[in-house]
């Protein structure tokens, strides 16, 4: 160890770069959960103020829906749904393979002929990211139809703002969930503007950009167009992939967490069995999805990968 | 057909490997151990033929350590029908004429057509066990093949030689080694690794073969460690830099 050249106490950032992982976790969790009780009495003074009630009078929390917005989830919503978190789950370990594995158990290199043919010739590239680039082309996919239908059955209503007062409200349900007085759920007819907010982020902000700077990383890329590389530049996509990755798995923590805490089973049959009932219908397909992924999960090492890789290529060491 | 393919379990050459301070010999806990590359190579080699001709039977045979058997597992997930593995603590550390008397004692009761081999092994570099296994069996070594056609009672290939290529062929028995240019190895699959478990591999010590009792170790003397790369030398351009690096290139020979 080397001795401090003037005797001042350590600072913030050396103590905390002398922290341990399980310290740093248990200092941030710690931090976190005061923030969270600071942020909660501050919610609960505010509320208790005349201006604010008539704020939260005003807008309880939910803007109006247009006329003829459909009511209730319908059933190819709740397939576009796990098929999206299907992918997206191994999307994401396979994205992390590919960030952290340092030698790939196996290659892979495109057959350069029958659906997809190029001119130029197929790179190599590890059987992780051969993975993670077919998941995501399946991905997109579910996203194109699920784009297509939504805005073809006037669903796309729900999860798009159509007036300014989404903002106002989403602060009001804002103040509503920290203050610990939750908003009602009304989830099979309108969101709530903070619920609102956060699903157009996820579905028209977080999965473009996650397109858009995984693309530019991939083999796909016009590597040779100057003007478009200087606008786009490689290391802007590098720098912003792994933060929407960290997008996606806080919305899923907190997505999931607010499902199971405000009325699970009628949350999760609005979802997956397209009902407003209160059964165990839901929450059966529900965890028979989990059960499809995880299996998923399991499958996805080398051993099962390879067989499936090299249909559409060489797989190699 | 019945070829013998030899295996040998080493260190994984993309770890760091070391020796035993004490002993001199190879450290097997510093890294994963693995069936050499060139092994496997030569395993698929045999494989393909098997491929063409189901009836033909492959047999590896290993000697080393109980660890080995491990090895011997991945060459039957591989496709391999059997294996036998030499385990003797008293051959621990035997050098290449003794590992190749042993060898040879295990294939002569196989009653092999081929025997296939790596042309050297990635730990010990030697290259010589093959062709001491020729001498011992009394059979042809066509050794460093770059290519390997197997069938009708011979084998041929090509080898490297120092300016072009030989087309070498020899009758059957034969011990034959194989280069890096040779089949790239599969992965064992699925089904590969559930049937290696029932496949039969026999373990024999060095008392159940026909081999002389007497034997002989490579003795390391002495051993040091790699020394640290030194930092090259850097030239800054104060108009005499084509001087310097001249002067560089003639000081240590280099032009």
């Amino acid at each position: 160890m080397s001795t401090p050249k003037t005797k001042q106490a350590a600072g913030i950032t050396e103590r905390w770069n002398g922290l341990g992982l399980w310290a740093r976790i248990g200092v941030s969790a710690g931090a976190l959960i005061i923030l969270l009780g600071i942020g909660v009495l501050v919610a609960r003074l505010l509320t208790g103020l005349d201006p604010v009630k008539d704020f939260m009078a005003t807008y309880p929390g939910e803007s109006e829906l247009p006329a003829g917005a459909p009511v209730g989830i319908p059933a190819w919503l709740g397939w576009q749904h796990f098929l999206n978190m299907f992918f997206i789950f191994l999307i994401i370990r396979s994205g992390w393979a590919v960030r952290t594995t340092k030698r790939p158990a196996a290659h892979w290199i495109r057959n350069n002929k029958g659906l997809v043919k190029t001119k130029g010739n197929p790179t190599k590239i590890s059987l992780d990211l051969w993975f993670h680039l077919t998941l995501d082309a399946l991905w997109v996919l579910n996203g194109i139809v699920f784009i297509i239908v939504l805005f073809a059955t006037g669903q796309w209503m729900r999860i798009v703002p159509t007036s300014w007062d989404v903002f106002p409200n989403a602060i009001s349900a804002g103040l509503q969930y920290l203050s610990l007085d939750w908003p009602t759920d009304n989830g099979w007819v309108n969101y709530n503007g903070l619920q609102l907010l956060t699903y157009f982020i996820t579905v028209f902000i977080a999965a473009p950009l996650a397109i858009a700077t995984g693309l530019r990383m991939s083999g796909a890329w016009p590597k040779n167009a100057a003007t478009l590389n200087k606008v786009y530049p490689i290391q802007a996509a590098r720098a912003l992939h792994f933060p929407v990755m960290i997008y996606f798995v806080a919305f899923i923590v907190v997505h999931v967490t607010l499902v199971l805490a405000t009325g699970a089973l009628r949350n999760l049959n609005h979802m997956y069995a397209s009902s407003d009932a209160v059964n165990w219908w839901g929450f059966g397909i529900f965890a028979a999805s989990l059960v499809v992924i995880a299996a998923a999960w399991f499958l996805a090492q080398p051993l099962f990968l390879r067989p499936v890789a090299s249909l559409m290529g060489k797989v190699t060491k | 057909m019945k070829i013998v393919v030899l295996i040998k379990q080493v260190p994984d050459t993309a770890e760091e490997r070391t020796l035993v301070p004490a002993t001199g010999w190879l450290d097997r806990d510093a890294a994963d151990n693995v069936v050499d590359e060139i092994n496997e190579r030569a395993l698929e080699v045999a494989l393909r033929v098997k491929d063409a001709d189901k009836s033909t039977e492959i047999v590896v045979l290993a000697m080393g350590p109980e660890e080995a058997a491990k090895a011997i597992r991945k060459a039957l997930s591989m496709g391999a029908d059997s294996g036998i593995h030499v385990l003797d603590g008293g051959l621990a550390g035997s050098d290449a004429a003794r590992t190749a008397a042993v060898l040879a004692a295990a294939i002569r009761g196989t009653g092999a057509d081929v025997i296939l081999a790596g042309n050297e092994s990635t730990d010990g570099r030697g290259g010589v066990v093959p062709a001491m296994v020729a001498e011992h069996l009394g059979l042809p070594l066509v050794g460093g093949l770059n290519a390997v056609v197997l069938g009708d009672g011979t084998v041929s290939g090509e080898r490297s030689a120092d300016s072009g290529s030989l087309d070498v062929t020899a009758a059957l028995p034969a011990v034959v080694t194989v280069t890096e240019r040779t089949a790239e190895a599969r992965f064992p699959n699925f089904k590969g690794i559930l049937t290696a478990k029932r496949k039969p591999v026999a373990t024999v010590a060095a008392a159940d073969l026909d081999v002389a009792a007497t034997p002989a170790r490579a003795v390391v003397l002495s051993h040091s460690e790699r020394p640290a790369r030194e930092a090259g030398r850097k030239i800054e351009d104060d108009g005499t830099a084509g001087t310097q690096l001249a002067g560089y290139l003639i000081e240590n020979r280099l032009v």
